[in-house]
């Protein structure tokens, strides 16, 4: 699941700044997280300084394929007037959006959206958690040599900053990780967890096995 | 479909390895959002696998839950909480990705039986891969590795990061060769790896650079640094707790649609001239029509009754002006698919008053029967779209003893307007309704819910209130203003499932309805009328308008100016009644206001279509936001079947029809409306044959 | 003495390569590097080679910088991050080293150590401009060095017979930006195909040196046309190998080829750099046959 945050506006401005602009933007996972109301401030200031939005689109779930190919030849006519677009979405809606306007152009030359400029309007972050679900703070690093069976069931790469395996670095203080990260949020000591899990359920013995090592060919 | 699985099973000898001190095992498998549907009653293959490996190696498998999206700890946990045999399980052996292990993990601190939980899978990795993502296009993956600082735009779209084994963001390494990258031999050894994957990720980026302009070429020429501090620590925990609130707050599940409610907020409540003509439907509430009382060429008076309630569950129909019958006669319906019997009015414009209209004593010198034989008489039903005849509600059970009244002013659908100037201008027929109401349910204690989205509705309300009568503020948040939810988030209060709100000792009724029922009091005047939004994208002048009951759709729309580039028609618009997530589409522009028209919406039809035919991808978006917490997934892959009978035991009769499933599915299946056809067959089957009832 | 002053002196520039053991006795790396002595004007010194574990690049640098020898010090993005690939280059400072070969490098499942976690946190491009920053007085991030900067001569790897050659010649550009000094090529054996990518990349008035790897064996040519990015044996010269089996054998072809496309490469570019592979016994023969000693 991937949540959104604008990107620096200067940077924005640098690329569409006076230029007809085509927004786009994807309310799909809007339920998830995307700066609607940034956005919005942002398309008002971009206004006012000159620059042209032929159309600002509302749209969902530009991440499907299909659907977002039949949308694209909906816009054709404000694509036409327009010289860049920039996206409001997640990288994957970007990438579809581009894809799909590489293959119309590539196809006919008379199409008329060739050689469109675009911009990623939002830069993605990543979320706890899969896809779907609302986010909880469990995390996956999808490593593909599950390492919960040694650990408590609390996982060690998205629990320690550092992604230790055979236990804590000695940085922790009152339990509290050494990366303690601005605004005062800090994450708890995932070894420390880990080990205290381990003591109730009395098997400390796991932490004596074997050294473990990250296989970083089945990430 | 393609197997979508994000895990797979470790090594049998490893899973042994672990399980070495343990002997009884209680097993718990994840249906796995990507996994293939299962027809019901056949195990999970890989489960069934397991457990015939683990009984091969001398272990006893006490039971096997099999929950779809373990992930979701709330719901897993009400799951797992019911499984007995877990208590004399040595561990649990989970077969899921790594946060169902870690969920199942952190219950067993608390709601579940403490044991050590044992992981029988590993992850696959996606690399950052999200709802549809799975589509790959040229060997290119629609991928995203949420890196926190987007290089598409220096990059033509195609992301380096994902699709780069070096993850390189300045251009090629020169490794690659015929185009596949150096890796392409060692990459074959990884499992589902296919051939696009070994495609040189820059060649393609500079194929497409190739095609646009230059500018953009030259932005892609500065060095580019990547900045490992951007998915920083803050953000994502910010964010994660914000949209956890924002989910769970108040009652699980629901959505936050676009309000659009801007259109009309603003604007007061217009009384529009009577039309030349109203239609009268003999059907206007939930349950049985009411009999004609008039025919063709009979006189009738404002408020004269011309259909008379028939059954328990029942209500009378009121003409709306005064003129003459034309005709008795079925004609369409806003709601009910056949045509209705309908009562055709001729306004003769004299808005003759009918002589037995009365107003009633005041309210203390009224009895509870009195008013309840007011409100029966008046015909008044829930006006917030349900319309459930208000004296049924009013006439509780002997044994079920009702403490509170909650009068709900949430208006939770978007662009609908109506209860919200309702309030605001109506304040003191709302709190006079109100206290008769609780008169007749003799209740200590009321609540008004509204939505945060309303301030001024909340000052006003809060200003004419009194001792007994709270105002409380919801989030606004949908479907906040079903009953069961406003139940839950002001009493914390559960309703039953297949229950009603008096079984917890409660009364929800409508802010129209109690303005209803202050006029039928007041001045003896019938439910004729109602407040209504008429309003939407393609509405030129969109209103909240006092209409008489009958009036036609496309008279009202005429009067707010029309519909907006083009036609009223179906194809360039679409109409619904009521609001956008529960409205009922209109195919004739002719129908009838009826009481519990909330709304008329107009919009451009949506661009794709919503169809069942359209494969589900178990993303799981829709058992996330279910408030009736149901698994509108499985649900609808049963409906596919036609598989009603699962559907039932599936509890498809609880669904409340809001449409938040319908809102949030990335793939666009119609499962509202396959629930709705569910539930009409569940119960004429009910009907016909009652033993098969669980 | 840095490469870019023989190069601004106008001299055609030769350097070779040696590999560090797997192990820590580098006394046969050394004396390798002792046949090229006063025959090259450099010794590139390679950094895990293919992924492969060895001994470090920085000491082997170091030893031969004692020994008199002119280092290449080759640093790949693969193994480090950015403080520990900045703190090396300040290493490499201190020994004396002057001349830096900054690359990529091939990815971990190439090499020995297929489950190693690849770094690649700087790429080529951003590891020149790092250098850069470095050779400016401050770190990466901006924070001031302590007393002199480090000075080095910047050099760079470009794939001149690749296919298709422009995500080459764009990154090459990046690399020039950024602020590369010399170019080595890839291995070269179609000259007509050099002779085009130089005509293409002579308005950046870089000095490039052309790549020679001698060709040991059938074998070796077969597999560098299958499997080794931007390299193509022509059939003319795998002929050539299979004509007389024991010649090939003794390394007198793979001499004899490597000298004749010295010469033919010679007018166009500014240097050559050889890669022996091991056999760097063989490259005081082809530099005498190239007429270049």
């Amino acid at each position: 699941m991937l949540i959104t945050q604008l990107k620096p506006k200067e940077d924005l401005l640098s690329f569409i700044s006076g230029e007809k602009v085509f927004i786009l933007q994807c309310y799909g996972c809007a339920e998830v997280f995307l700066p609607k109301e940034e956005i919005n401030l942002f398309l008002e200031e971009l206004n006012n300084s000159g620059t042209l939005i032929v159309k600002n689109i509302i749209s969902d779930y530009l991440c499907n394929y299909e659907y977002t190919k039949l949308r694209i030849n909906l816009w054709a006519e404000e694509l036409k007037k327009s010289e860049k677009i920039v996206i409001f979405s997640c990288g994957i809606g970007v990438q579809v959006v581009s894809t799909i306007l590489n293959q119309v152009s590539s196809i006919s030359h008379q199409s008329p959206v060739t050689s469109h400029q675009i911009y990623p309007g939002c830069d993605t972050l990543y979320l706890n958690g899969f896809q779907g679900l609302t986010p909880f703070n469990f995390d996956c690093a999808q490593c593909g040599q599950c390492f919960l069976n040694y650990t408590g069931g609390i996982c060690p790469l998205t629990s320690c900053a550092k992604s230790l395996l055979n236990g804590p670095c000695g940085g922790a203080k009152n339990g509290k990780c050494e990366v303690a990260g601005p605004a005062g949020i800090v994450m708890d000591c995932g070894w420390e967890k880990i080990y205290k899990k381990l003591e109730t359920i009395g098997r400390l013995d796991i932490l004596k096995e074997v050294i473990k090592l990250r296989d970083y060919s089945k990430r | 479909m393609i197997d979508y699985s994000k895990f797979v099973l470790k090594p049998k000898e490893e899973i042994i390895l672990q399980l070495k001190d343990v002997d009884k095992i209680f097993l718990i498998g994840c249906n796995k959002c990507f996994k293939e549907f299962k027809q019901f009653g056949e195990e999970e293959k890989e489960c069934v696998e397991l457990i015939k490996m683990l009984r091969e190696n001398g272990k006893k498998v006490l039971g096997c839950a099999d929950i779809d999206f373990l992930c979701n700890r709330i719901i897993t946990e009400k799951i797992i909480g019911k499984r007995k045999e877990l208590n004399q399980a040595d561990c649990i052996l989970v077969n899921s990705c790594g946060i169902g292990v870690q969920t199942i993990a952190e219950l067993t601190e608390g709601t579940i039986p403490s044991k050590p939980v044992f992981t029988a899978a590993d992850s696959i990795p996606q690399g950052g891969q999200h709802c549809l993502s799975l589509y790959d296009e040229e060997g290119i993956h629609f991928r995203c590795a949420a890196c926190g600082q987007c290089f598409l735009g220096l990059t033509a779209g195609i992301c380096p990061i994902v699709n780069c084994a070096k993850e390189l963001v300045n251009g090629p390494c020169g490794g690659a060769k015929n185009g596949k990258c150096e890796i392409a031999s060692a990459i074959g050894q990884v499992a589902g790896a296919t051939g696009k994957d070994k495609d040189c990720a820059w060649e393609k980026i500079y194929q497409r650079l190739n095609l646009l302009s230059s500018e953009q070429r030259v932005a892609s020429s500065e060095t580019v640094i990547r900045d490992y501090t951007k998915p920083s620590l803050k953000t994502k925990n910010v964010i994660t707790d914000l949209v956890r609130e924002k989910r769970f707050e108040g009652f699980y599940g629901g959505v936050y649609p676009l309000e659009k409610k801007e259109f009309t907020s603003q604007k007061a409540i217009k009384i529009i001239p009577e039309h030349k003509q109203v239609v009268i439907p003999l059907l206007q509430h939930t349950g049985c029509p009411a009999e004609p009382l008039v025919k063709s060429g009979d006189k009738v008076f404002v408020g004269h009754k011309i259909g008379q309630s028939k059954g328990f569950i029942s209500a009378n129909i009121h003409s709306s002006i005064s003129g003459k019958v034309i005709a008795v006669e079925p004609r369409s319906h806003p709601v009910c698919p056949d045509k209705i019997l309908s009562v055709i009015i001729e306004n003769d414009g004299k808005n003759q008053l009918s002589p037995e209209i009365k107003s009633k004593p005041a309210l203390e010198n009224l009895s509870p029967e009195e008013i309840r034989e007011i409100v029966h008489e008046a015909g008044i039903v829930g006006l917030g779209g349900a319309m459930f005849p208000t004296q049924v509600k009013l006439c509780p059970p002997k044994d079920k003893k009702i403490d509170t009244f909650i009068l709900n002013g949430a208006e939770c659908e978007p662009y609908l307007t109506a209860d919200e100037r309702v309030m605001i201008e109506k304040t003191e027929d709302i709190i006079f309704g109100m206290k008769a109401l609780m008169k007749v349910l003799n209740v200590g204690k009321g609540y008004i819910a509204i939505e945060e989205n309303k301030p001024e509705a909340i000052a006003k309300l809060r200003a004419k209130s009194e001792e007994n009568i709270e105002v409380v503020v919801v989030k606004t948040k949908y479907p906040q203003g079903a009953e069961r939810m406003l139940i839950k988030r002001i009493l914390q209060r559960e309703v039953p499932l297949g229950g009603l709100p008096l079984d917890v000792g409660v009364v929800v009724n409508n802010v129209s309805t109690a303005v209803a029922v202050a006029e039928a009091i007041k001045t003896g005047l019938p439910l004729i009328k109602r407040v209504i939004t008429v309003t939407g994208e393609k509405i030129k002048d969109p209103q909240n308008l006092e209409v008489k009951i009958g009036t036609s759709f496309k008279d009202l729309i005429d009067y707010c100016g029309g519909v907006i580039d083009g036609e009223m028609e179906q194809g360039t618009c679409l109409l619904k009644m009521g609001g956008p997530m529960m409205g009922i589409v209109q195919k004739d522009f002719n129908v009838p206001v009826i009481k519990g028209t909330t709304g008329i919406l107009v919009t451009s039809p949506s661009d794709i279509e919503f169809t069942l035919l359209r494969a589900c991808i178990k993303c799981g978006r829709c058992l996330d936001v279910c408030p009736m917490e149901l698994n509108p997934s499985n649900l609808g892959l049963y409906a596919e079947k036609e598989n009603w009978e699962k559907m039932h035991s599936e509890g498809v009769l609880n669904c409340i029809e809001c449409g938040s499933c319908n809102y949030i599915c990335p793939s666009k299946r119609s499962l509202v409306e396959v629930f709705k056809l569910a539930k009409k067959e569940i119960c004429a089957k009910l009907v016909k044959n009652p033993q098969s009832s669980e | 003495m840095e490469l870019k002053e023989l190069f601004a002196k106008g001299k055609f520039v030769v350097t070779s390569e040696v590999g560090p053991p797997k192990g820590w006795q580098i006394e046969k790396t050394l004396e390798e590097a002792e046949i090229l002595r006063g025959k090259v004007d450099a010794i590139n010194v390679t950094d895990n080679q293919s992924s492969v574990m060895r001994f470090g690049a920085l000491a082997t640098c170091h030893f031969l910088k004692d020994r008199g020898f002119e280092p290449v010090f080759q640093i790949t993005c693969r193994d480090r991050n950015r403080l520990a690939l900045q703190s090396d280059i300040l290493n490499a400072a201190a020994f004396g080293i002057e001349n830096l070969l900054l690359l990529t490098g091939d990815h971990p499942l190439l090499g020995d150590h297929k489950d190693a976690k690849p770094v690649f946190d700087l790429d080529s491009v951003s590891l020149i401009h790092t250098v850069k920053k470095l050779e400016d007085g401050s770190d990466l991030a901006g924070n001031k060095l302590e007393g002199e900067p480090p000075k080095f001569c910047l050099g760079a790897v470009v794939s001149p017979c690749a296919e298709p050659l422009e995500p080459q010649l764009f990154k090459m550009e990046k690399k020039i930006k950024a602020g590369a000094e010399f170019f080595q090529t890839q291995a070269v054996y179609e000259v007509d195909k050099f002779v085009k990518f130089m005509e293409k990349v002579k308005n950046f008035g870089i000095p490039i040196m052309a790549g020679i790897v001698i060709l040991k064996s059938v074998g070796m040519a077969k597999y560098m046309n299958e499997n080794v990015a931007g390299v193509f044996v022509p059939d003319n010269l795998i002929e050539e190998l299979k004509k007389d089996k024991e010649k090939t054998k003794s390394g007198q072809t793979g001499i004899e080829i490597a000298a004749r496309l010295i010469k033919e490469l010679k007018p166009y570019c500014q240097g050559i750099h050889l890669m022996p592979l091991g056999w760097n016994d063989k490259v005081p023969a082809i530099l005498s046959q190239a007429g270049l000693i």
